[in-house]
């Protein structure tokens, strides 16, 4: 083995303003101290940026991570992390995608990208091993995601070249573009698309042929077969490894819908009659699906192609669409027109739109459009419903897809103000458009509702990007794990645990999720087969981290909870330091105050208080202000973190921290 | 005998047999250094693994001045290294392309299925790569064949 860890050990620093480009050997002590993805990401976000740091401007940083997980055997580690200020919500924004890009970066030898200043003509960034060039992009303005793809394989003569770039939706500054990489995976969330546009940067393109080592080779050899078996009928849970293999993730809908928490007709409610008929798992497979995919070296291997094989969009083809995009052009219009969502998939993915905040802008503005505080008149003439009859989705799913185009173009003044997201655009609009805006923290409300799920209310409450499923969601209760819940909290708590109804204890288990996902997020695995199914847990990171990277204190699970808590502090620090209060840690009113009209969880709302204060006192924030604690962030490593709060009144020294008189073992506690 | 079959239609691009083979072979985690590769074309959505056919007739074996391709005894083409000279003749004649020259190692690399025992096909999640006897699957190919042209009699007899 020419290598002594996975990390490649360097990394780049591009300045498009001056087009100077870095490259220099990656910090011993921020590997060691922050692992890779997020948590590096945090460090350099939080050093390099400010609470004046406008989110599109050349001061913004774009920085794109891999972990020491990334191009090694390990099965589901393909993905690659993308980290700034969001223009979307103005807080801190993280997102990643899977495909190839992640692996390649680092086979070329850089374990991270920043990006920094803003050019003045378009340019993409290409990078071959050791030859990292600007080069024009004029030729790639304006064209669609398939395309780029296609010009830049064609310039470099490569079909094999790995590629994350935007679409025009990012060219013209929508505030949720996303970044495309490998022409269908999507960084999604938070605009950093929107990001990449304003930095006038095209795209990535990487080749690398460079080889990686393994710290631990004997270790990783003894390990390898019971990590690999986990995906074989051999494994505890083969039956949802086989039913993502063979489904992908819209096997979601049914289960979803099943226990009442498949958002329906912009989020009014949370279940949609019939959907298994429809809109569910078996109709999509049967309907829509043509293809399997999946990305680099998975185990799991849920990608797909869907197409459309009939009618007006006959021969659109796209990778997906995942379950958040089926209920964000489906249920949440109360459409059960499937080739529309197919479409309305594609144009998200080929303009480069994330696909969960498209949809619910719109559905914001149809609701609006229901209660009467937008007219014919202020939608450019678009007749903005809900389906009325399920026969009538056709028509009415048409306008939607339209409109998607118009965003994208921004064609006239009010696709322009839907450019902006629900958040904004309510506060445009003005009065009680607000209360349509389903959004946390000013990220759109994803596939999931809180009230038939009450962790998820916490979870949507205190997440640092809003109201995303994938920073601190616990699938235990949600899909009724119990063994997995058994194993890891004992006999006691394992009924109370088990009910997604119940919100006691759930406080606790949102933050050890919230814990578990920030190491999950900078080693770079995926969510799937650490949020669901629950193949992994601390006590495998014990192992995985020491095997790539070497760094042996984290065997250790007081070295491995430290390191968890730093990176999860750190990005809540970043946002402390915008501004965030503990105002921020709530929910839409929809959410707490709306009982769910229909489905299986009629009546339900969820109750944030008592989950919130399990949680503050975890993570020792101060119940007054939400204001993290100096002794706490010492603790965890982060003195000149401390120090700078402290100087601008933003940390506390004897916080108020909530005791619930409940008891809950720390998982770094328990994990031996 | 066990032949290594391909069936690109199942294929997802996944690589996985790519490192795994890297892994197994040079023990380092380097896809360029395989004797496997997966190419595919994203956008058409379609990808083939290519690695050694281990042709009946080998144009590499016959060609080797020294001897040092020979076959074993799981019908694979292998290397002798204490013959092989590195003059590579064995990569020009290769129609394939699929037995290469490392310049940094100064040897050939090709595909000898490890002994019998390919950790590409035993690492391939959708089935695309398979180590067993071949007629089986050109049954399977045949059956399907035969439904296809059934098919269309019947369509063509209803018409």
């Amino acid at each position: 083995m020419d290598k002594k860890n996975s990390y490649a050990g360097k990394f780049v620093r591009v300045n498009l303003t001056n087009k100077k480009i870095e490259v220099e050997p990656t910090p011993k002590k921020l590997l060691r101290e922050y692992i890779g993805g997020v948590g590096i990401g945090a460090r350099i976000l939080w050093d390099e940026t400010d609470e004046k740091t406008d989110p599109l401007s050349a001061q913004n940083k774009l920085i794109f991570l891999t972990g020491p997980l990334q191009g090694t055997l390990f099965p589901q580690s393909a993905r690659y992390e993308v980290v700034s200020r969001s223009p979307l919500t103005g807080w801190w924004a993280h997102s990643s995608a899977g495909g190839f890009f992640g692996p390649e970066l680092k086979y070329a030898g850089y374990d991270f990208v920043i990006i920094e200043g803003k050019s003045e003509e378009p340019v993409y960034l290409y990078i071959d091993n050791d030859i990292i060039q600007l080069r024009s992009a004029k030729h790639l303005w304006g064209k669609t995601v398939p395309e780029t793809n296609v010009l830049i394989e064609k310039e470099v003569g490569d079909k094999q070249v790995k590629i994350a770039c935007i679409g025009p939706a990012g060219e013209n500054l929508v505030r949720y573009a996303c970044i495309m990489s490998d022409y269908y995976r999507a960084v999604g969330r938070c605009g950093l698309g929107c990001v990449m546009g304003y930095k006038k940067l095209k795209a990535i393109a990487v080749r690398g042929t460079k080889g990686l080592g393994v710290a631990d080779k004997d270790k990783f050899d003894k390990l390898f077969n019971d990590w690999i078996k986990r995906y074989t009928p051999e494994g505890k849970y083969w039956e949802h490894v086989s039913a993502m293999r063979t489904y992908g993730t819209f096997a979601l809908t049914d289960w979803e819908n099943a226990i009442g928490r498949l958002p329906t007709k912009n989020h009014w409610t949370g279940y949609f009659e019939n959907a298994e008929n429809t809109i569910g798992m078996q109709p999509l497979k049967n309907n829509h699906y043509k293809r399997h995919k999946s990305c680099f070296c998975c185990g799991i291997q849920c990608k797909y192609v869907s197409e459309v094989r009939k009618g007006k969009y006959k021969g659109t083809e796209s990778e997906g669409p995942e379950y958040e995009t089926v209920e964000a052009f489906t249920s949440n219009f109360l459409s059960i027109d499937t080739d529309a969502l197919i479409r309305a998939n594609y144009l998200c993915n080929i303009y480069g739109l994330d696909t969960i905040t498209t949809g619910h802008t719109i559905s914001f503005a149809a609701e609006c459009y229901e209660k009467g505080l937008l007219k014919k008149s202020d939608t450019g003439n678009r007749e903005l419903k809900f389906v009325d009859k399920p026969e009538n989705s056709k028509k009415i799913m048409e306008t939607v897809l339209s409109l998607i185009e118009d965003i994208v173009y921004g064609k006239d003044e009010f696709s322009r103000l839907l450019q902006l997201g629900s958040k904004k655009a309510a506060e445009v609009l003005g009065g009680d458009a607000w209360k349509y805006a389903i959004h946390v923290n000013g990220l759109e409300a994803s596939g999931q509702d809180p009230r038939p799920h009450k962790s998820l209310g916490l979870t949507y409450a205190i997440n640092v990007r809003g109201a995303d499923h994938l920073t601190s969601l616990s699938s235990l209760d949600e899909l009724g794990y119990k063994e997995e819940l058994l194993r890891r909290y004992g006999k006691k708590l394992v009924d109370i645990l088990a009910d997604r109804l119940d919100e006691r204890y759930k406080g606790y288990l949102v933050s050890e999720m919230e814990e578990f996902y920030s190491l999950v997020d900078s080693l770079l695995l995926c969510k799937y087969g650490t949020m669901w199914p629950p193949l992994y847990y601390f006590d495998d990171l014990l192992d995985i981290i020491p095997i790539f990277t070497g760094f042996e204190e984290y065997s250790d699970p007081k070295e491995l909870e430290k390191l968890a808590s730093r990176i999860v502090d750190l990005r809540r620090a970043f946002n402390i330091r915008l501004g965030w209060t503990k105002k921020n840690d709530s929910l839409h009113p929809r959410f707490t105050q709306e009982p769910i009209p229909t489905g299986p969880a009629k009546g339900q709302v969820c109750n944030l208080e008592p989950m919130l204060k399990e949680y503050y006192e975890i993570r020792k924030f101060d119940w007054e202000t939400g204001l993290p604690s100096e002794e706490e962030l010492i603790r965890v490593g982060l003195q000149d973190v401390a120090k700078e709060l402290k100087k601008k009144n933003k940390v506390v020294k004897n916080p108020k921290i909530p005791t619930t008189g409940r008891k809950w073992v720390h998982w770094s506690k328990r994990i031996k | 005998m066990k032949k290594l079959l391909i069936d690109a239609k199942k294929c997802s691009g996944c690589r996985y047999c790519e490192l795994a083979c890297v892994f197994n072979k040079e023990k380092t985690l380097q896809p360029s250094l395989s004797r496997i590769n997966v190419f595919y074309d994203w956008d058409e959505g379609v990808s083939v693994p290519v690695v050694c056919f281990h042709c009946e007739d080998a144009p590499c074996i016959n060609s080797c001045p020294t001897g040092a391709l020979l076959r074993d005894d799981n019908d694979a083409v292998v290397i002798d290294y204490e013959k092989c000279i590195g003059c590579r003749l064995c990569t020009i004649v290769c129609p394939f392309g699929t037995i290469v020259y490392s310049s940094k190692k100064g040897k050939i690399l090709k595909c000898d299925l490890c002994s019998g025992d390919p950790v590409c096909a035993k690492f391939c999640p959708t089935g695309a790569l398979e180590y067993k006897e071949p007629q089986q699957n050109s049954i399977h190919k045949r059956k399907l064949t035969a439904r296809n042209v059934l098919s269309t009699i019947i369509s063509e007899k209803r018409i």
